[in-house]
């Protein structure tokens, strides 16, 4: 029996592996380099040390569910939008006028405060050809930069992580979710996972409250801020793993080993800063806390990643998308005011996106179905602001099937954001190229 | 008929696999005992009677919505004045939710404990599977009550015909409600149960067309839920959960084309057309294996799975034990794919060790932090299970967990990550605070309200740190006398429990014993840290 492969197998595992115990064992060979990066970083200098473009950061914000574009950003006084969404149009008047025609929803009054101050990019009409209508699959699609009928095992972050930045310890990507995110799956999988705000758990409770059980009671469920806006049947999604080409076994050798280095170097980077400004007490709102500390105390992290679940409203859409959309653009609009204050405002990208738009046409529920090409946000120091893309035709012959038709190939944008704001060439990334928005500059 | 092991192959390090994989792992006793029988034999063996034997349920699950004291808060709200209507009733809001909570709470418990039973085990393990298949959340849903009702309905039907269960699902009161079935009516469709049935329930995306699920939502339109009533008595949708009904007013008789057949369907057609697409048994195959042996079956592997689903016309029972008979599902190659669920992580870490589960509350908070909060899947596709179990933040915390079940928390002064007041309220040891809704007139006094509250938050938490805490698990029952006396004994005993009695090679043995004291007997606190050695590892996490 002890001959047999699966034994031989585990034993190697062991000889080279089982360091996860609390006896502390020799180091795979293969984690050394990552080791070895750390300790160059332990005298200090673990301050991002490269300037200018090189040091340049993306924050992705998630908008899971499939976010309602045209209740997002307004085709105002459109008929054809107004006679589509008898109950939940946002009429003209309530509106924050980006130019004549087109207005943010009245929550996100937010994100209209960094328009007006110039941080802010509306790209309209982001979508691909052939829109997929599941969530997953269009997630996936998202995630990994496919067209509609490919598929990859890697992630679009994680592709630009094995071409840019290989060699860099795990920590270049945090992901403040419950899962690794699918865009970070990479070759060489690379990305931590951070839950320093908010439990993954689910429930709303902010860090200090589960520390401190002689405080003022504040972690007692009743205080919390009331639950989340309503998620429907899609609250998070993730992807289907980050483990590229490796053995399951392997993978969590890697993780085990993720872990050790890099939770440690993140909470102290995380207490190395304090938080500028005021931010809403929304785990969202948490989240993006967090990122900024981490920012500000120096971590070498390239891509953050944040979700926001919940845009999935098929039923009773108005007051829930309000308060969504009011909770991400408070965020924003705290976070990108932190950065400011901090100095770091020119050297941070932000970028939201959604698996799909909805249906111009209401339901009979109140809601809205799933769609097609919906509207996105660049926001920071750098962006070009201002509109980009076309307010889609909402006239019936140009619709896809009662849908949204797209103007910008959302991997124009990812093109746009990893050649103008990260510094490398998206092609290698995204498999061909796309062409290049105005978004920056 | 599927290719299924010989006797002659049939030994413990595969006893050892199946036992982790269709149950939640067992005691090395158990393991011989099933490595002494036939293959078939250990499969029926695990696998237990074609119907479970009756149930309690926990017990306050079946209770009205409302607690006594909310139903009399709530009649006094409706002498206040508006604005402050509105204020104590959210507050009224969170004191149900607080309640719905706390029997989540309990039907977690009540789950758990039963997958921690030997005979129950590879039942709840199917029941599990389901849970996240047609996945429905507490987070949509709320009412404790429907969503016991589903679990339930999964137990008794696991093992039955497929179509039976499929059937059963989109009929299923929290399933109506979690895919807003319950709105979907003629004129006004619903596609959202429709989509995920052929998307994620029977076919997998690229085996259905749009229209298929615009015409199929049409042939469900009808299927909702309402609230029973006693003639003459209005309805009571507060106390009394809803149940299914077929609102033939909402029904859409216009024909329809679903899969390319026409006619005038109703939903139990659209069911009916579904499992009979040639997608069907490749797409409940496929996830059953993956499910149970951590890897997707390539080919000729998948269509032999589809063809003896079909064969066994879909018989959950009979195909589970067809699939844990297959030589391919002890294939060498993947015998350290399969990562282990939290749940089974947790349940099986218990059973090895012998020690009993934490309680509910901690214990459903524990698997809530490694991502697996029962009862509320993250979404309509259910936990997508494999490596994405994994990653820095839940291996460190299964890494600390591990340690709180197997050295106990007592001392600690805090369980990181773990919010003791909600511990309190959902274990019972606190009262879910309740609204003050006083007469106009009372005068209040100042001050005391509010200072009495903060102290009974803080001694609810104290208390729930006391009352919920482990106790070292029990190790005097893992070794056998004169292994104290022999270290390598010791770990050799250990490691066949934990490790499925794998041979550690001389340099690993010798580093794990290091530092442990020459003389003998080894104590407790030392096989514990041995146990710990053994456990937090990226090894345990795999079967």
């Amino acid at each position: 029996m002890h001959s047999s492969p699966e034994l031989k197998t585990r034993r190697e595992f062991l000889r080279t592996g089982l360091l996860g115990g609390s006896l502390c064992w020799t180091l795979p060979a293969f984690l050394s380099r990552t080791m070895e990066s750390l300790h160059a970083q332990a005298d200090g200098s673990l301050v991002q040390g490269v300037t200018g473009k090189d040091g340049n950061i993306l924050v992705v914000l998630q908008l899971a569910g499939g976010n309602d574009g045209l209740n997002t950003v307004i085709p105002v006084g459109n008929d054809n939008y107004i006679k589509a969404r008898p109950k939940i149009a946002i009429r003209d008047k309530s509106a924050l006028l980006l130019d004549p025609k087109i207005g943010l929803h009245p929550a996100l009054t937010g994100l209209y405060g960094a328009f007006q101050e110039g941080h802010l990019a509306v790209v309209q009409a982001v979508g691909y050809p052939n829109p997929n209508r599941s969530h997953f699959r269009s997630t996936e699609i998202w995630a990994t930069a496919t067209d509609e009928n490919q598929s990859s095992t890697t992630g679009w972050i994680g592709r630009y992580f094995d071409n840019a930045c290989q060699g860099c310890d795990a920590t270049v990507g945090i992901a403040l979710a419950g899962q690794t995110p699918q865009a970070f799956a990479a070759a060489m999988p690379k990305g931590v996972l951070y839950q320093g705000g908010w439990s993954g758990a689910g429930k709303k409770r902010r860090e200090e409250a589960s520390l401190q059980l002689e405080a003022d009671g504040s972690m007692m469920s009743e205080d919390d801020d009331g639950d989340g806006p309503s998620g429907g049947s899609i609250g998070e999604i993730a992807g289907s793993g980050n483990k590229g080409k490796m053995s399951s076994l392997d993978f969590l050798e890697r993780t085990d080993m993720d872990a050790k280095v890099s939770q440690q170097e993140i909470a102290k980077a995380a207490s190395r800063a304090k938080n500028l400004v005021q931010y809403p007490g929304s785990r969202l709102g948490q989240n993006f806390a967090s990122v900024a500390r981490l920012i500000a105390g120096g971590m070498p992290t390239r891509v953050y990643y944040i979700s926001q679940g919940g845009y999935d409203t098929h039923v009773d859409q108005a007051g829930a998308h309000e308060r969504l959309l009011r909770e991400m653009g408070d965020a924003v609009a705290s976070f990108l005011g932190d950065l400011k204050a901090q100095g770091n405002l020119g050297r941070v990208s932000l970028m939201t996106f959604s698996e799909f738009g909805r249906r111009l046409k209401e339901n009979a529920s109140g809601g809205t179905d799933h769609g097609a090409a919906a509207p996105l946000f660049l926001a920071g120091g750098a962006v070009h602001a201002g509109l980009h893309g076309k307010m889609p035709s909402l006239a019936k012959k140009d619709l896809n099937d009662g849908d949204v038709q797209f103007n910008v190939d959302f991997r124009s944008v990812y093109a746009t954001v990893l050649e103008k704001h990260l510094g490398v060439k998206s092609t290698p990334i995204l498999g061909r190229s796309f062409p290049i928005l105005g978004a920056y500059g | 008929m599927l290719a299924s092991l010989p006797d002659s192959a049939w030994d413990r390090t595969k006893a050892g696999q199946l036992i982790q994989r269709a149950a939640f792992g067992g005691t090395p006793q158990e393991i011989d005992q099933l490595a002494g029988m036939k293959p078939g034999e250990a499969a029926d063996f695990i696998l237990g009677p074609e119907k479970p034997e009756a149930l309690t349920p926990p017990p306050n699950v079946l209770k009205p919505g409302l607690t006594e004291q909310q139903r009399f808060l709530r009649k006094k709200l409706r002498l206040l004045p508006p604005k402050e209507r509105e204020s104590k009733g959210s507050e009224l809001g969170r004191a149900v939710r607080a309640e719905q909570d706390r029997r989540l709470t309990e039907i977690r418990g009540w789950w758990l404990d039963r997958m921690a039973q030997p005979a129950m085990a590879a039942r709840e393990k199917l029941v599990l599977f389901l849970h996240g298949h047609f996945a429905t959340s507490a987070e949509k849903v709320r009412n404790p009550i429907m969503l016991f009702r589903q679990n339930q309905l999964f137990r008794e039907k696991a093992y039955g015909r497929w179509h039976d269960l499929v059937l059963a699902v989109a009929k299923d009161p929290a399933m109506l409600i979690y895919l807003d079935g319950s709105k979907n009516r003629a004129g006004a469709p619903n596609e959202n149960f429709a989509r995920e049935l052929f998307e994620l329930f029977t076919l997998g995306v690229g085996n259905y067309t749009e229209q298929d699920i615009q015409e199929s939502a049409r042939a469900f339109a009808g299927w909702t839920v309402g609230w029973p009533r006693k003639p003459g008595e209005p309805e009571d949708q507060e106390n009394t959960p809803p149940e299914f009904i077929d609102r033939k007013n909402w029904h859409d008789i216009k024909s329809k084309k679903i899969f390319g057949k026409r006619g005038s369907f109703d939903g139990e057609d659209v069911v009916r057309i579904a499992l009979s697409q040639p997608a069907a048994p490749r797409w409940i195959t496929r996830k059953l294996w993956r499910f149970y042996t951590g890897w997707f079956p390539e080919e000729p592997l998948q269509t032999e799975l589809a063809e003896e689903w079909t064969r066994l016309e879909g018989r959950m029972g009979l195909f589970l034990r067809a699939m844990w008979t297959h030589p391919a599902f002890y294939d060498p190659q993947h015998a350290e794919d399969r990562v282990k669920s939290p749940t089974e992580w947790l349940v099986g870490l218990c059973r090895q060790l012998g020690t009993p589960l934490p309680a509910p509350a901690l214990a459903s908070n524990m698997l809530a932090e490694l991502g697996q909060k029962l009862l509320e899947p993250p979404n309509v596709k259910g936990w997508d299970g494999g490596i994405t179990w994994i990653n820095t933040s839940t291996l460190s915390k299964r890494y600390e967990y591990t340690s709180w079940v197997v050295s106990g928390t007592r001392g600690m002064q805090k369980l990181a990550g773990m919010d003791l007041g909600r511990l309190a309220i959902e274990s019972g040891l606190r009262e879910i605070p309740a609204p003050m809704i006083m007469d106009p007139a009372a005068v209040p006094v100042a001050g005391t309200t509010e200072i009495s509250k903060k102290d009974e938050k803080l001694q609810a938490a104290r208390k729930a740190r006391t009352l919920l805490a482990l106790s070292p698990a029990p190790v005097e029952k893992l070794v056998e006398p004169g292994d104290r006396q022999n270290p390598d004994r010791l770990l050799a005993r250990l490691s066949e429990r934990f490790l499925f009695g794998l041979t550690i090679p001389e340099d690993i043995r010798r580093k794990l014993l290091e530092g442990f004291p020459a003389v003998s007997p080894l104590t407790d606190a030392a096989i514990r840290k041995l146990v710990l050695g053994l456990t937090q590892s990226p090894f345990y996490q795999v079967t």
